[in-house]
């Protein structure tokens, strides 16, 4: 019997459907807050916590309190949190399953993620933080919202309009039977599409074909979370013992899907205490007791630590002397209620959360617009979608006060950005086509897109038109007149950054 | 046991079939109202909306003149905007709930009711009011459903002027009967938004392309859907920064309906509403042209 193991599938598998019923319910549903904590994993996340407390400005602590308590009990239970909830662990663990050898010599270099932890750290706090980019929760909720939801609701629409469209008899109606619970429980409301879906996908990818080289490749190597939550269980009270394998048996070093035994790992912070062990034994001498048993040293190279510490804070100096994005570019549109740019950058883990929750399917992961390390953070591409006046979702869910959450009022008065006319594109101004589309959809109340009757001549013929001008007091930049624009491809109305609320006017 | 050429060429087949079975179902659908009929219009004016829409529809002798038992009804308010009922960018929830009640009593066996919105049609089915007024009436044979994206269909205009063809909403299409409840807004400088408008949220594509020939592409299109009833709401009315409005000084408030089998007599007289001659809306002039009901208000019967 492989008791243990078999409670921890049922805990893993629990965890993984309640952190994804939590991702469905990222989504607006008939009122204006939403019904649950549906940020939860980065309230757990004490990476989000160190972003959020490192970068300037005043933090909620309130919101990232629940990360302390999983470092409480990291450092009572040990690394239990690795095996027993973590989702991208999960994912690991069942789907690169299949991928994994049955024997394995490859040694990895479990050291590499607390050199990794340090270089980050020392980023973070001297102004350049990358946390986002490896931190396991944010790839798994990044590839969920980014990858695996538009390719299962590209699926899912495929199959049932397919079967709507083909009348097949007895299949067709009863998928039309089960259909509306799809639709309303499952999918999302409208297809997601978002940029740099394929590379995110690649990325999560690679970490599933990376179990081939040595199961947990990621978790045992590279995982800055896995290191910290690692140097917490080193003095925890939940210890294995022994602490290696036994003279006579070897069966710990070949079994461990953490290769917490082996010579070269500090076992107490490689034990993912996942209790395997205990039901692979064969002689049940494995035991986890709250007795403090001698902890092995770290054995970490102080010079390669002292080397990744000083690189990491090289980092941010390096970063800060490229030109700043809006002294050259105009095209970089936060969401509504971001911090000025570089605490925004400093907040941001990358988690992906507002992208999922945008109502208008706005905001995609930024690429380069925001400079080398803006990767995976927010942008409002208006082409693809615009900010709905009176939703403040995003601002709801951003775990570490990158977002700020705005109330209706203030929302409605917070400038993103500004709408500029391409003439040249314009259909009044470029063709002497009649066209309201921008101005129809203008929501300002008072609206910021207004109408100028004018004459022109078309050739020799005179014809009078109404031309359309932007009222740059009144336009928010929500980015529905780019959006809504009907001439193909790129807009002929587009949203700059100009006077943006978040950059104080005397700065410009 | 299949071997693999026959399972090739097993599934090629079912595919064929498919293929063609999918293709066969060609839609018949009625062509639309012709102007023969003698131009009727209803006007009605009071406060309390329920009491209004009853006393509207009594001029033609109650909804059973337009619903009869055993039909599925489509009522096609305008829900396009994520705005407050006050601001009048959206059909009265009241208005919209007494219709469907009409049709009930009337004996109709299925109600829908649809919008294809401008803002997110989740906030707009929340913020007009319409979702909770239609959950009200709480009734299995009415249902308050967003657009299913797979019952869009591209068809043939063969009437058509600006365009020859459109993506149509099928389920509006193939109902019994179709119940237009637009509000009279303004819209732009010189247009207004009054019943042939509101039919486009009926329809798929891309809609921003129809507003360069926006008159004869509405009435295109209105050639191919037909409406059973018309029934402008101008319980309020949005008289400036519309359609969408969002300011309490642009709403008017003038308790009146507005009903006709005819969209264009219709919206004839709500044009008056709105300080214009019937004439001067370019929609209504096209619609009048390809029969879709008078624009000359002294020819029509007033009930």
């Amino acid at each position: 019997m492989r008791v243990n193991r078999n409670w921890r599938i049922i805990v893993q598998s629990l965890t993984l459907l309640g952190f994804l019923w939590l991702f469905l319910q990222t989504e607006y549903r008939g009122t204006d807050e939403l019904a649950y904590p549906v940020s939860l994993l980065f309230r757990l996340d004490p990476l989000a916590l160190f972003a959020a407390v490192f970068a300037p400005g005043d933090s909620d602590l309130l919101l990232l309190w629940p990360a302390l308590v999983l470092l409480c009990l990291t450092m009572v239970f040990g690394r239990f949190f690795c095996s027993w909830l973590c989702p991208l662990g999960t994912l690991l663990d069942f789907f690169g399953g299949p991928f994994r050898r049955a024997s394995n010599s490859f040694v990895g270099w479990p050291k590499a993620k607390y050199y990794l932890l340090a270089g980050l750290t020392l980023a973070s706090l001297c102004g350049l933080q990358l946390f986002g980019l490896l931190d396991p929760l944010s790839i798994f909720l990044r590839s969920l919202t980014l990858a695996i939801n538009p390719l299962w609701n590209q699926l899912a629409n495929g199959l049932f309009g397919w079967l709507y469209q083909a009348d097949l008899p007895l299949v067709s109606p009863a998928a039309d039977l089960v259909y509306p619970f799809f639709r309303d429980r499952l999918l999302a409301f409208r297809q997601p599409v978002f940029l740099l879906t394929l590379f995110t996908a690649a990325i999560l990818l690679l970490l599933v074909l990376l179990e081939r080289l040595q199961p947990r490749f990621w978790c045992r190597n590279l995982c800055p979370l896995g290191a910290l939550l690692g140097i917490c269980s080193r003095h925890s009270l939940l210890q294995r013992s022994p602490l290696t394998d036994c003279s006579d048996c070897s069966l710990c070093t070949s079994h461990c899907r953490m290769g917490a035994t082996a010579g070269a790992a500090a076992q107490s912070a490689e034990c993912i205490r996942c209790l395997d062990c205990l039901d692979f034994c064969p002689n049940q001498r494995i035991a986890f007791s709250f007795s403090k048993g001698e902890a092995k040293g770290f054995d970490l190279s102080r010079r390669t630590l002292l080397v990744a510490s000083v690189s990491g804070a090289i980092m941010a100096p390096l970063a800060a002397a490229a030109p700043l994005t809006g002294t050259y570019r105009n095209d970089l549109i936060r969401p509504p209620g971001a911090v000025v740019e570089d605490e925004f950058l400093r907040r941001c883990i990358r988690c992906g959360e507002c992208m999922k929750v945008c109502i208008g399917g706005a905001l995609h992961p930024d690429l380069l617009r925001g400079g080398a390390f803006s990767l995976w953070s927010p942008v409002l591409i208006a082409r693809l979608g615009y900010c709905e006046l009176d939703c403040t979702l995003c601002g709801q869910v951003c775990p570490t006060g990158a977002i700020r959450l705005l109330k209706v009022e203030e929302k409605r008065k917070t400038k993103i950005g500004l709408a500029v006319i391409d003439r040249d594109r314009c259909l009044p101004f470029a063709r002497g086509e009649e066209c309201l589309v921008c101005e129809e959809h203008c929501p300002t109340g008072k609206k910021a897109i207004v109408f100028d009757r004018r004459k022109v001549l078309l050739g020799s013929e005179p014809k009078e038109l109404l031309q359309p001008r932007v009222l740059t007091e009144l336009c928010i930049g929500c980015g529905i007149c780019e959006t809504r624009c009907p001439v193909s491809g790129i807009s002929a109305i587009n949203i700059i950054s100009e006077g943006e609320s978040r950059i104080p006017l005397r700065l410009l | 046991m299949l071997d693999r050429r026959q399972f090739i060429r097993k599934s090629l087949q079912t595919a064929c079939a498919a293929g063609v079975a999918g293709a066969v179902p060609q839609l018949l659908l009625p062509p639309a109202a012709s102007a023969a009929q003698n131009a009727v219009l209803a006007v009605r004016r009071g406060e309390d909306i329920p009491r209004l829409v009853r006393e509207t529809l009594a001029a033609f002798g109650g909804m059973k003149r337009f619903v009869h038992p055993g039909e599925t009804v489509v009522v096609k308010p305008n829900i396009g905007w994520d705005r407050a009922v006050e601001l009048a960018a959206n059909t009265h929830p009241l208005v919209v709930q007494t219709v469907v009640q009409l049709c009930l009593e009337a004996g109709a066996d299925k109600i829908q009711i649809f919008d294809r919105t401008c803002n997110d049609p989740r906030r707009c089915y929340v913020s007009s009011g319409i979702q909770s007024a239609v959950e009200q009436i709480d009734s299995k044979k009415v249902e308050i459903v967003h657009m299913d994206r797979r019952a869009y269909k591209e068809l043939e205009i063969t009437d058509g002027k600006a365009l020859n063809r459109w993506s149509f909403y099928l389920p509006a299409l193939e109902a019994d009967r179709l119940i237009n409840l637009p509000i009279a807004k303004h819209h732009s400088i010189s247009t207004l938004t009054l019943g042939m408008k509101n039919l486009m949220g009926v329809i798929g594509g891309n809609r921003g392309m129809l507003h360069r020939k926006i008159a004869e592409s509405l009435a295109d299109i209105n050639t191919v859907i037909h409406s059973d009833l018309t029934l402008i709401d101008a319980t309020r009315i949005l008289v400036a920064n519309g359609p969408q409005g969002g300011r309490l000084e642009d709403v008017e408030v003038r308790n009146t309906l507005i009903a006709s089998p005819q969209i264009v007599t219709a919206d004839a007289y709500a044009a008056t509403l709105l300080g214009y001659q019937p004439q001067q809306i370019e929609t209504i002039v096209a619609g009048h042209q390809r029969g879709l009901g008078e624009i000359d208000l002294s020819r029509v019967k007033q009930l």
